[in-house]
């Protein structure tokens, strides 16, 4: 065994996986090296045998088995990282990176966790890079979609892919996306360590980016000149940039009539709203403005909120945390339990705070239509960064009122009109190839 | 395409906000039958300074106002925008003044001004310092919110109309083309931010068109709605005509009480937009005329909107405020002529080549 081997093998002698497999082919032995974890080692040997049958040389068979020949030792390294079989050659002197039978890490192709489209195609994204890739090409045939990669981080190089289609995507947008995702230096963790490399927006709910499960939505958004990354071991593709638009409009939509979507769009629409105000409008009329009501209407409020000790603010908020704790505390618990919660929130939320006079019949109708409003829009994050902004209104309206409202509904308004990612605004519809359309 | 919508937008709802208030009071003294026709007059005067402004323009593509005072000479520049920048400031203070007083009658009457007036600066500064595009982007949303609430106010307040209160309809002393507050009313139509945003689009008056036919049918109505309501002897006598008339209304089968919560509901929209845009165009001489970083332009907002803030919390009284307000427009109304027209000849001479001026 020569010396490039034996340093090989010193360099991997903490790792118990790996191993250096010694075979005998043309009577002239060779070198098999890779993880036992991530090569199927017998099929691997299989093949191996198999090409040496019908090849006369050890050189010859490295040519078949592989582009990869005679490469640097750092880059064999790599090559074993990266979970390939490197082949040696009894002297040493010349090698193969070859792509092995790999063990299977992968769960198939299933249908989408997050989402639950109706009418539409039910494949989601999976774990591996190059599956999702190859959804997207192969629903997706056409020689302008263009697909860069890269490899970034700083402990692991994570594999991370653009894809745009040349001649829509505007190539301003472009080449300041590819500038930004070569500048990166820390490991790329989480979709939000991404997000963090388009720019400054430490303390926003809204990302730049939006995740999507279904390859439909993706091609979608590729029509539409946006740009799509995927993250290796991330089963999402992650469209940029993220406009308020995928929150309110689906792909899949219309799949229905036109004026069937539109009316679906408009839900979504009331349903955003409705998440904003709803709770604020409540302590507003009840608490600071009840003259607006008509008489008799302002007697039944008054009447639903009699005995009862807390102020109208506190009840209310009181009641949007309980109701944010249990839609969080049924994603943490097991499936088995997730309903028991439900049951058990649903009793002390419906029946027992309104007949102990803790809160007003009036609220609960209103914190369920609230939460029932805020699950209309698409998309989990999106539903999550609208019950975030909620609060501030609701803060405003217990000292202003209906004015109160009204400010904070406009400011939340303002504030999301303010956001851009590398200039393209996120209150738009539209990318036009070179600007913005509203 | 797009940017042109949105600029419409803001065009209206600037003029819907300076309309609101002060503006009725402004014609009912000018004229006692036949407003209509001073309502006419001025926006014929103002489609005319909007057509001159943007002839003057058309002659500097990809140039704003001041841009091309600052082609004219420094001093021309000092001489002309700093009292502008000025007259902006105390605008700027005295508007929201002015809504927070109407805000605060309809929403909070007991509540202190200044808490309600801080909040409404505060987010006009934000929007100011976050710049055009979220004042553009913002407004188009702002406005499908605020315009359905405007047609609702005007919609419902047909059913006090009296028509036997505007008649007669037809008079045709026009004396008050001569009258001085006639051309004050052009104060009340800000167009003038329409030059400072020439320079990244291509506005052509008949894009204005639309927004001025609006703008001038609003105009009408809110001139018009307190006439049919209480007639020209009793509105003369009334300090808000269009508040009162929409406090007037009563619809039994609508569940809430009073139409003003609409009206102002509308009103605090239309106020942080408008405020952000003069704030916005206070922000953009100065960092033209002193040639600052747009880092920096934010420091320089902020400084100036505490000077309104400032000035607009020490004014006692509101009838001290209505008073400052139409001084302040007058004075705007006096731009409104002297910067379209000084552009206008600007533009007619170097296209002759008087100053050699070359493209």
């Amino acid at each position: 065994m020569r010396n490039i081997v034996k340093e090989i093998e010193s360099k991997f002698s903490n790792h118990d996986d790996f191993f250096i497999e010694e075979e005998l082919v043309d009577s002239s032995a060779i070198y098999l090296i890779g993880y036992k974890t991530l090569v199927d080692l017998t099929k691997s040997k299989l093949y191996v045998h198999q090409m040496a049958a019908s090849t006369n040389s050890v050189k010859e068979l490295f040519t078949n088995l592989s582009g990869q020949i005679n490469v640097e030792s750092e880059q064999v390294i790599k090559a074993v990282l990266e979970g390939n079989l490197v082949i040696f050659s009894h002297n040493g002197e010349e090698n193969a990176v070859v792509d092995p039978i790999v063990q299977n890490l992968r769960s198939s192709i299933a249908e989408p966790k997050n989402e639950s489209p109706i009418y539409s195609s039910l494949d989601a994204f999976g774990e591996d890079i190059n599956t999702n890739l190859g959804m997207i090409r192969k629903r997706l045939g056409s020689e302008n979609l263009c697909h860069c990669s890269y490899q970034v981080g700083e402990l692991e190089k994570r594999k991370l892919s653009m894809l745009y289609i040349k001649g829509r995507t505007p190539n301003a947008l472009i080449e300041k996306v590819d500038h930004q995702l070569k500048q990166i230096k820390s490991d790329i963790e989480t979709i939000d360590d991404l997000n963090k490399q388009f720019g400054q927006r430490r303390l926003s709910p809204v990302s730049h980016l939006f995740a999507t499960e279904l390859p439909i939505q993706a091609i979608h958004s590729l029509k539409k000149n946006r740009i799509v990354f995927f993250l290796d071991n991330c089963p999402f593709a992650l469209v940029f940039p993220h406009l308020i638009g995928d929150m309110l409009s689906s792909v899949n939509d219309r799949n229905f009539p036109f004026i069937l979507s539109v009316l679906l769009r408009i839900f979504r629409v009331i349903g955003a709203f409705a998440t904003l105000i709803l709770p604020a409008l409540y302590v507003a009329l009840v608490s600071v403005n009840p003259e607006v009501f008509k008489t008799d209407l302002a007697l039944f409020v008054a009447k639903s909120r009699e005995g009862i000790p807390l102020s109208a603010f506190l009840e209310t908020i009181a009641m949007v945390v309980l109701v944010d704790l249990i839609l969080e505390a049924i994603v943490r618990l097991p499936k088995s339990v997730g309903p028991a919660i439900t049951m058990v929130g649903g009793v002390i939320l419906g029946q027992a705070m309104v007949e102990a006079k803790l809160v007003s019949n009036l609220l609960v109708i209103v914190i369920t239509a609230v939460v029932i409003a805020s699950s209309a829009v698409i998309g989990m994050q999106n539903s999550l960064y609208i019950r975030l902004l909620k609060y501030p209104i609701l803060i405003l309206a217990s000292i202003f009122g209906i004015l109160g409202v009204c400010i904070g509904f406009i400011f939340t308004v303002i504030y999301l009109a303010s956001l851009t990612s590398n200039d393209i605004p996120y209150i738009t519809f539209q990318i036009g190839q070179k600007g913005d359309v509203k | 395409m797009t940017n042109r919508i949105q600029i419409g937008v803001i065009f209206i709802i600037i003029n819907l906000s300076f309309g609101y208030l002060v503006y009725p009071n402004l014609i009912y003294t000018l004229a006692k039958t036949a407003h209509w026709e001073v309502v006419l007059c001025q926006a014929f005067l103002q489609l005319l300074l909007i057509w001159i402004y943007f002839k003057g323009l058309s002659f500097f593509p990809e140039k704003d106002v001041i841009d091309i005072y600052l082609k004219m000479g420094r001093w021309f520049t000092f001489i002309f925008l700093t009292p502008l920048i000025i007259n902006l400031v105390t605008l700027f203070a005295l508007n929201i003044r002015l809504h927070t007083e109407v805000i605060i009658s309809i929403f909070l009457p007991r509540t202190p001004y200044w808490s309600i007036m801080i909040l409404l600066f505060f987010i006009s500064i934000y929007t100011a310092v976050k710049g055009l595009g979220t004042i553009l982007r913002s407004s188009v949303i702002i406005f499908l919110i605020v315009i359905p609430l405007v047609l609702l106010n005007i919609f419902t307040s047909v059913v006090n109309f009296d028509v036997h209160n505007v008649t007669p309809s037809w008079s045709l002393p026009h004396k008050f083309l001569f009258n001085i507050k006639f051309l004050y009313l052009i104060g009340f139509s800000s167009f003038l931010f329409l030059g400072f945003i020439s320079s990244n689009t291509k506005l052509k008056l008949r894009h204005l068109l639309v927004p001025w036919v609006s703008v001038t049918l609003f105009f009408l109505t809110v001139v018009y709605i307190p006439l049919f309501i209480f007639g020209q002897e009793a509105v003369v006598t009334l300090n808000n005509p269009f508040l009162e008339a929409m406090d007037s209304i009563d619809i039994s089968w609508f569940s809430f009480n009073r139409q003003a919560i609409f009206f102002g509901v509308s009103l605090v929209g239309l106020v942080i937009l408008t405020n952000a845009v003069l704030l916005w165009m206070i922000g953009q001489i100065i960092q033209k005329m002193l040639k600052r970083q747009k880092e920096e332009l934010s420091y320089w907002m902020m400084a100036i909107s505490m000077i309104a803030v400032i000035l607009s919390i020490f004014i006692p009284s509101k009838s001290l405020i209505e008073k400052y307000f139409l001084w302040s427009t007058n004075v705007q109304a006096f731009f409104m002529f002297v910067i379209p027209i000084t552009i206008f000849i600007y533009g007619f001479l170097a296209k002759r080549g008087v100053f050699g001026y070359e493209k």
